[in-house]
């Protein structure tokens, strides 16, 4: 593959600020150290049985102050969690730098139930049932314009749709806002819905754990975010490099895929796995045998399969395993239905100050 | 770094037509594509017609492989591949000169017929007709179909910002080429017509049951319509390379959100005049300089009145010397293509000097009655051209695009 990247462009992105919604809880702490509790849901078209999901827990007591913004009354679930998750990364933002501060979301599926409520209502009633309240809320953007007005976002504000590696993307572009000098700072965020549909996609794709006992793909939801600008002297999380486009359809073509994406990376660089759980583990398993392993912050549990939201959570706790004897890590996103993506993040070492003489 | 960004070559299939040519010939020579919508059942709506493509045939490909493709992809495939053909990028068996081509492309609903499928099979509880459609509808599969067909890969941005993601997607290619993060990009969008989508808008009361008539006082709604537009950008140098022939410039973009309401613009037009004073300031110009606007002009009451009022402002006195047209009369509102495809007829208008007219005009606008572009006056020579959109979600954009000069 041809690099694309002007070989001097420095592509450092530092990160100040993060956020997520998970099912194992709300904020850094539930996504490090958190348990998500199962619940088990039938897809559309087998009702009499169930499979395990990850779901939010919609009363938790966080998402209540969102509930009096009129912008969100009838927003999905999906906005819930993208703008309770910018809420923690824009806490150390001054309200002076929002108007500079652009908005990349990364999306999968998008505004899954609402789109399923609303067609789902058309084909069992009839077109009359079309609902005018649901439908602009089915569109990719809808929560894009809810965190942009609710947090008062007035930099560029950018709806992205993807697999996985539309993570990668978002944080490109946020890159490019930042090198073109639009703006000062950007929040980037992946988040997804589920909707019980999803089950009879996955499980027409044989993704599914067959049982709750055995290990496997259960599907999950959520949202989790960075804020990111320029890196400078003094930066201690840095996501330095990124890479994606490397394309398949099939097992095999995954395979070469993550073969020509990963030789990008120094061959030294510790690797964060991540897809334990997908249908892709195996080749993650054989692409990165020789790696030394990556630090983990005690014994993360797994959090399940939620597209772009789980290339977001991979992404913040492998910057919270950055350490001494892991500086550099290389975190690969397994895109599961289009293309292989990494980043390498590194957290340099402090800048010592000469000592203040009396 | 800012360094200029030139298009070296366009693809489109609209309602007009199954290719630049074609389409334009007809969009100047005034006609619509405005017929009864047959593509899926509409009893129970309000209205029964779109402006509707033909899809352009696919001779190189299996019946099985074609089978499998969206109509999305079938849309976007032939436009990306004669965009391509036109820089000099396809090589003779119908494939990209460059293995490695980034794309920036933009889309609302990607392949949301066969997500229709799913969930009706899922409600049929049809186990067994799950997988295919499940494995083809999200937007990404469109972007895979279109990177196998024309044997290419790379990285990929797929924008979703409503009916503005069009000019979105040419925007942020233009931003990768001028910042040096890419030499040359594919870039453009595509959009099919979908039940789920249609029903949506007309149960808004968005479309017509009418002529569409954008800024005209007697405008009762959209026309809903499909197509793609792909075109090649990247720097002169990378161009003059090639042997390519730079067919303009893109020279100015801007973009921003109005927070004013989901499906609404601010009444004033205030939030898409700071994007057109972006995009005019990127491109180093006054407004009174832009000959041309291709409008976003959706015949809504809502739009076309904020966005007139936008004009006013933006152009102030200059206003009665642009020449404004919205071309959604012609091949209806391509959501996610419209940016696209309408910069494209930006370009064709700046290239050729003819205007498209304004078509369906009956009372128009006071305001805006003598910028409006009429058969008399639809010929004048262009230095430059803009185009605009907005989308849901108070996503707004411009674009501006200049003459080359060698």
């Amino acid at each position: 593959m041809q690099p694309w990247f002007f070989p001097d462009m420095k592509t450092d992105l530092a990160v100040i600020g993060q956020g997520a919604v998970t099912p194992a809880g709300i904020g850094i702490t539930a996504l490090l150290h958190g348990h998500p509790v199962e619940t088990m849901i039938s897809p559309v078209s087998r009702p009499d049985r169930q499979w395990p999901v990850f779901k939010v827990n919609l009363n938790d007591p966080a998402f209540a102050r969102w509930q009096k913004e009129p912008r969100l009354r009838r927003a999905s679930p999906l906005s819930y969690f993208l703008v309770e998750a910018a809420e923690q990364a824009l806490v150390g933002l001054d309200a002076g730098e929002l108007d500079q501060t652009g908005l990349v979301i990364a999306f999968s599926t998008g505004c899954l139930t609402y789109s399923c409520r609303f067609f789902g209502d058309i084909v069992t009633q009839g077109q009359k049932a079309a609902s005018p309240a649901l439908f602009p809320e089915t569109v990719y953007n809808s929560p894009v314009s809810h965190v942009a007005a609710t947090h008062r976002l007035e930099g560029s504000a950018y709806a992205l749709a993807g697999d996985e590696t539309a993570w990668i993307a978002a944080l490109k572009t946020a890159w490019l806002w930042l090198e073109q000098e639009r703006v000062k700072q950007v929040l980037v965020l992946g988040g997804e819905e589920f909707d019980s549909v999803s089950l009879d996609a996955y499980r027409s794709a044989r993704w599914l754990a067959r049982s709750k006992l055995k290990s496997g793909f259960i599907p999950s939801e959520g949202a989790a975010g960075l804020l990111v600008r320029r890196a400078g002297p003094g930066d201690s999380k840095i996501i330095s490099r990124m890479e994606d486009g490397f394309i398949y359809r099939s097992k095999p073509e995954a395979l070469a895929a993550g073969q020509r994406c990963l030789q990008q990376f120094d061959s030294r660089l510790p690797c964060h796995k991540s897809a334990q759980h997908h249908w892709l583990g195996n080749i993650e398993r054989k692409l990165t045998q020789d790696r030394p392993p990556g630090s983990a912050v005690g014994e993360q549990a797994y959090l399940g399969e939620a597209t772009t939201a789980s290339a977001a959570w991979n992404t913040l706790r492998a910057l919270a395993s950055l350490d001494r004897e892991h500086p550099r890590l290389l975190v690969p996103v397994w895109g599961g239905t289009h293309q292989i993506g990494a980043l390498e993040i590194e957290s340099p070492p402090p800048i010592l100050k000469a000592p203040i003489r009396p | 770094m800012k360094r200029p960004v030139v298009i070296t070559g366009m693809g489109a299939v609209t309602p007009l037509g199954e290719d630049v040519a074609s389409s334009w010939q007809a969009l100047v020579a005034g006609k619509d594509a405005d017929v009864p919508l047959e593509l899926f059942d509409t009893a129970g709506c309000r209205c029964h017609r779109a402006a509707v493509a033909s899809l352009p045939p696919l001779a190189e490909m299996r019946p099985k492989a074609l089978s499998r493709l969206s109509r999305a992809s079938r849309l976007a495939i032939p436009a990306a591949r004669e965009a391509l053909a036109a820089a000099r990028l396809l090589d003779s068996a119908g494939g990209s000169l460059l293995p490695v081509l980034p794309l920036s492309v933009s889309t609302t609903a990607g392949g949301m017929a066969f997500g229709e499928s799913v969930l009706r099979n899922a409600l049929a509880r049809k186990h067994s007709h799950l997988l295919g459609p499940a494995a083809r509808y999200l937007p990404h599969q469109q972007i895979l179909d279109l990177q196998q067909a024309l044997r290419f890969e790379g990285p990929s941005v797929i924008l979703g910002n409503a009916c503005a993601s069009g000019a979105n997607a040419l925007g942020h290619a233009a931003g990768m080429v001028s910042s040096g993060m890419a030499d040359c990009v594919l870039t453009g969008g595509f959009e099919a017509l979908t039940e789920l989508v249609f029903i949506g808008f007309d149960c808004l009361q968005a479309t017509t049951v009418e002529r569409c008539r954008p800024f005209d006082l007697k405008r009762s709604g959209l026309l809903l319509g499909e197509g793609a537009a792909f075109l090649v950008l990247e720097t002169p140098e990378h161009a003059r390379q090639r042997g390519a022939t730079p067919l303009c410039r893109l020279s100015g973009y801007g973009h921003g959100t109005d927070f004013f309401h989901l499906t609404q613009p601010q009444p004033d037009g205030q939030a898409l005049v700071e994007v057109m004073r972006r995009a005019a300031d990127d491109a180093g110009l006054a407004p009174r300089e832009i000959g041309y606007i291709n409008a976003h002009g959706t015949a809504t009451p809502v739009n076309d009145s904020a966005e007139v009022r936008g004009y006013r402002t933006f152009l102030g006195e200059s206003l009665d010397q642009t020449r404004i047209s919205s071309t959604k009369a012609a091949i209806g509102h391509t959501l996610g293509a419209a940016g696209s495809i309408e910069a494209l007829f930006a370009i064709q208008a700046l290239i050729t000097g003819n205007l498209p007219p304004q078509l369906n005009l009956q009372t128009p606008i006071p305001e805006i009655a003598a910028a409006l572009v009429t058969e008399k006056d639809a010929s004048r020579p262009l230095r430059h051209a803009m185009s605009v959109n907005l989308g849901f979600g108070g996503s707004n954009a411009a674009l501006v695009f200049s003459r080359h000069e060698n």
